[in-house]
């Protein structure tokens, strides 16, 4: 089949899962207590809280709800996000820019970084750089990203003042407009070096932390498939035709032993985003993270039902992403087929 | 599975290696740059200890590390408490205000305060007239008159939005009336000592522009305003900036102020993590933050850091006995009226280790208040009995009801996360276990959401439970919601059949609100601080203390505890 009629097929399935997904959340969140949770206090007479329940239709019947909420979706509307104090689609498209900058930062360094540690690691099986790349996987897979946050802030921010916290200058951001929500994108396309570097220095240090963790994973897939190719036949039969190492390395064994290390990496992108929930508070980054666990603590449902829709979103699209990505490193794999 | 013919490019997969070459090049190159530039940053100060920088940061603007984010900026929406009351407090204004120390209300929009000596309280103690200031501009540019005092409580009253505070003016204000474009008056429903405290002073009562708030949408009935939830048209010292959701919130200096204009702006950082708010202040970044008491300990020692100890937070940290649950926790044993025993309450309330929890759990930052106002508050009485932490009295009390032989299980419920009051459920726990092994106290923490549901509910489904209390400026506000058996909590607690003398307290409660002569009042509250000692309600654990630390180059620093955050207004910067 070809990739244009697969990625068809499975646009086409995207709203149906959605829908699935849509009555699943809507479900599962009403089991946490009522919506009207995020403004009851306390002090309030039963006949406030029917009164607020009232405003928010929550004196309807429960598929009647559904209904209104999934009609809102239609029209673009996720309902007030209580936490932001604003519409839902006002705001969820700033941190989502928030935290896909950040993603995408960390992603880059854990897949540039993982890969090369990897690689070296595998072809130098048991020697010092291996134990070192070991060491270091070790490390990132077990150091709780919270702390690691805090360890990196203390030297960078604290005594050398290289990178601050939050996600800019507020000078220099308003010295530019800001379409896309990404700042180093925006400065790009404002052709302003100073919000640049800006928007740079701010965005290292968290992104740092986050690819850490994810980076871990990705150095020991990488190690230990490259163990495996560097012992295949094709690898010696292109030693023996001559090549020299490196070509074998990086245009033999590399480019098979990235196969399944791709898949590794499509699934830590979900790893990067719940793990910028701690990394988001700690650097006082306004993203989805940030977000949602304010709204979770104070019980704010329309904000958490619009979370869990675009983490769906984005882990279908990940998928997607990930097997043509596979066709394209591997020939011989065949979407749909 | 089908093979595919692949075509290799071999051009690309020799370039390949330079593309990632360059790429790594770049980063790196940008790396340092991005690094240099933190030297020549317009804010930065860089140096190697980095803890103590003395070259001022972010000059011209005062920096406060928030925990939380406003959840409304509309004084009619504001709930008790909330971090959006503070920054309401900076850009309206009410008729009436307190200065940076000390209790007494000083004109604000108001030129004098209604005292029945001035003439301004009628005889009756019923109609309140308030001469208003003359000059006064909102920040939209239209001046203020009267008609403005009256559109804005008539907004709040219209509105009558229950998560707001708007029964301060629904359940008080009978009429108010326009005398002409400078005087006000109010006729309240009945006489009520705590009127300017509770009702004008309130947040709820804050002047806003009525050319701004018709412009956008105007005032519906029962129904939130979307635009004054996120804008604010008010003639405070401090003009509403910008709010980057999640991000900051800011106030500019209102140049058109009717007084001494505020000296510098103010942004609030939103910064949920404390261990980021501390690292912001030690940099330098922060010049002022929010911090739990029991924390105040890691910056005291810091170079360039004060901390503000300012009195107490007139919010005091309860315990409180529910005698009205039917539907308890499955593992509790104890009866429905089990509190209902004056002796029982009286155990409890000498099990308690009041020293250690505030030494402990408040690090030092806090004082104990009596039965029930809190130090700092019109009525309180330094001379009021009050529990000390007493197991072997705790014992003989117990001693005297069968419980003593059977034992018993009882629920205290906390929320989750609030480290002062999971020490008072622990605390509570440590000591009635200690008393007898066959008692059995069990600590259930939960989620915000959860305890405010579980509070809500009538009858509570927890026999005991801890939270603070909404602050407060007169001993009404105190009494009346926590210890009248016909109060808020009263009716949900039934304490009218716990009490020795329900009417007796009820009739001292009532006295006390009616009554407008100090002295006469101040003898009514020492009554009921007696009266309530020996029938108590609630376990009057402590009052938090007000720990603020600030960098030492911001001048005149002070808070009132009676301000429902800093006036920014007051302070200097460098």
């Amino acid at each position: 089949m070809q990739i244009r009629d697969y990625l068809l097929r499975r646009l086409a399935l995207l709203p149906v899962i959605m829908l699935g997904v849509s009555v699943i959340v809507f479900t599962l969140t009403r089991f946490t207590g009522s919506p009207v949770g995020i403004y009851a206090s306390p002090n309030m007479s039963p006949d406030e809280i029917a009164a607020l329940e009232a405003r928010y239709l929550l004196d309807q019947p429960i598929p009647f709800q559904y209904a209104a909420w999934i009609g809102g979706l239609f029209r673009g509307d996720l309902g007030w996000s209580g936490v932001s104090v604003a519409p839902v689609t006002e705001v969820i498209g700033l941190k989502f820019a928030a935290t896909l900058e950040l993603a995408i930062a960390a992603g880059l360094i854990a897949v540039f970084v993982g890969v090369a540690l990897g690689t070296l690691a595998g072809v130098r099986r048991n020697k010092a750089p291996d134990h070192v790349a070991r060491l270091f996987s070790i490390l990132g897979a077990s150091t709780p990203t919270f702390w690691f946050g805090l360890l990196l802030l203390v030297p960078f921010y604290l005594w050398l003042d290289w990178f601050p916290l939050g996600r800019s200058t507020p000078d220099i951001f308003s010295s530019i407009i800001h379409p896309t929500g990404m700042y180093t994108l925006d400065a790009i396309i404002a052709l302003s070096p100073v919000a640049f570097f800006d928007a740079l220095r701010h965005l290292v240090l968290p992104a740092v932390v986050l690819a850490f963790g994810a980076m871990a994973i990705i150095v020991r897939m990488m190690r230990s498939s490259m163990v495996e190719a560097m012992s295949e036949e094709y690898v010696d039969a292109a030693r023996a035709k001559g090549l020299p190492n490196k070509i074998v390395i990086r245009r033999h064994a590399r480019r098979n032993a990235l196969l399944p290390t791709t898949t590794v990496i499509g699934l830590s992108f979900g790893f990067l985003l719940q793990g910028a929930v701690a990394v988001e508070l700690i650097f006082r980054w306004p993203g989805l993270g940030q977000w949602v666990t304010s709204a979770v603590l104070a019980g704010d449902q329309a904000t958490i039902m619009a979370y869990v829709l675009i983490t769906a979103l984005i882990f279908m699209t990940v998928n997607l992403a990930v097997d043509i990505a596979y066709a394209y490193l591997d020939r011989r794999v065949v979407l749909g087929g | 599975m089908k093979m595919q013919t692949i075509k290799r490019k071999h051009s690309s997969a020799h370039s390949r290696p330079r593309i990632v070459a360059s790429i790594a090049g770049l980063a790196s190159l940008t790396l340092v740059l991005a690094a240099c530039t933190a030297a020549s940053s317009p804010e930065g100060s860089s140096n190697s200890d980095g803890s103590s920088s003395t070259e001022i940061r972010n000059a011209g603007v005062i920096v406060h590390a928030q925990n939380g984010e406003p959840a409304s900026l509309d004084p009619a929406r504001t709930e008790q408490g909330e971090k959006g009351e503070a920054f309401i407090d900076n850009v309206y204004e009410r008729l009436v205000d307190v200065g940076p120390s000390g209790p007494d209300l000083i004109p604000s929009l108001a030129t004098e305060i209604p005292t029945l000596e001035n003439g301004l309280v009628s005889e009756d103690r019923l109609t309140y007239t308030f001469p208003l200031r003359e000059g006064v501009v909102f920040h939209d540019g239209t001046d203020f008159t009267a008609e403005d005092v009256l559109y804005s409580w008539e907004r709040v009253i219209t509105m009558n939005l229950p998560e707001g505070q708007a029964g301060a003016l629904v359940d008080s204000v009978d009429s108010m009336r326009v005398v002409d474009d400078f005087t006000f008056e109010v006729t309240i429903q009945e006489p009520d000592a705590s009127f300017l405290y509770s009702v004008v002073l309130n947040t709820v009562a804050s002047i806003v522009s009525p050319e701004s708030v018709e412009a956008n949408g105007g005032i519906q009935a029962d129904t939130p305003s979307e635009w004054m939830d996120t804008n604010m048209v008010g003639t405070g010292p401090y003009v509403f900036g910008e709010w980057k959701r999640g991000e900051s919130l800011t106030m500019i200096v209102f140049e058109n102020y009717w007084g001494e204009p505020a000296k510098v702006d103010v942004r609030w950082d939103i910064t949920p993590e404390e261990s980021s708010r501390v690292l912001a202040l030690r940099a330098g970044d922060a010049d002022i933050i929010d911090i739990s008491p029991s924390n105040v300990g890691d910056v005291s020692d810091v170079e360039g850091v004060t901390i503000f100890e300012g009195g107490l937070l007139l919010e005091p940290i309860h315990l409180g006995f529910n005698m009205k649950s039917d539907n308890l926790p499955s593992s509790d044993t104890i009866p429905m009226d089990f509190f209902a025993d004056k002796r029982i309450r009286q155990a409890f309330s000498y099990a308690f280790d009041y020293d250690t929890y505030i030494n402990s759990f408040l690090d030092g930052y806090g004082a104990r208040y009596t039965a029930y106002i809190p130090q700092g508050v019109f009525g309180y009485d330094e001379n009021a009995p009050i529990y000390e932490y007493d197991l072997d009295m705790a014992a003989e009390l117990m001693k005297q009801t069968p419980y003593w032989e059977t034992g018993f299980t009882v629920s205290v419920l906390v929320q989750a996360g609030e480290p002062e009051f999971e020490g008072v459920a622990l605390l509570m726990k440590d000591g009635v276990e200690k008393m007898n092994p066959n008692f059995r106290v069990n600590v259930v923490s939960q989620a915000e959401t959860q305890f405010d549901e579980n509070l809500g509910a009538d009858p509570v489904p927890y026999a005991l439970w801890v939270k603070n209390a909404d602050p407060g400026a007169d001993p009404h506000q105190f009494f009346d919601p926590h210890q009248h058996p016909d109060g808020d909590w009263g009716t949900k607690h039934g304490m009218r059949d716990a009490y020795e003398d329900p009417d007796k307290i009820a009739e001292l409660i009532d006295a006390g609100k009616a009554t407008v002569d100090p002295d006469k009042r101040l003898a009514i509250y020492a009554e009921l601080q007696q009266l309530l000692y020996e029938d108590p309600m609630w376990v009057y654990a402590a009052q938090e203390g007000l720990a603020y630390p600030y960098r030492s180059w911001l001048g005149d620093f002070n808070i009132n505890p009676l301000w429902r955050g800093p006036h920014y207004e007051y302070y200097t910067k460098g």
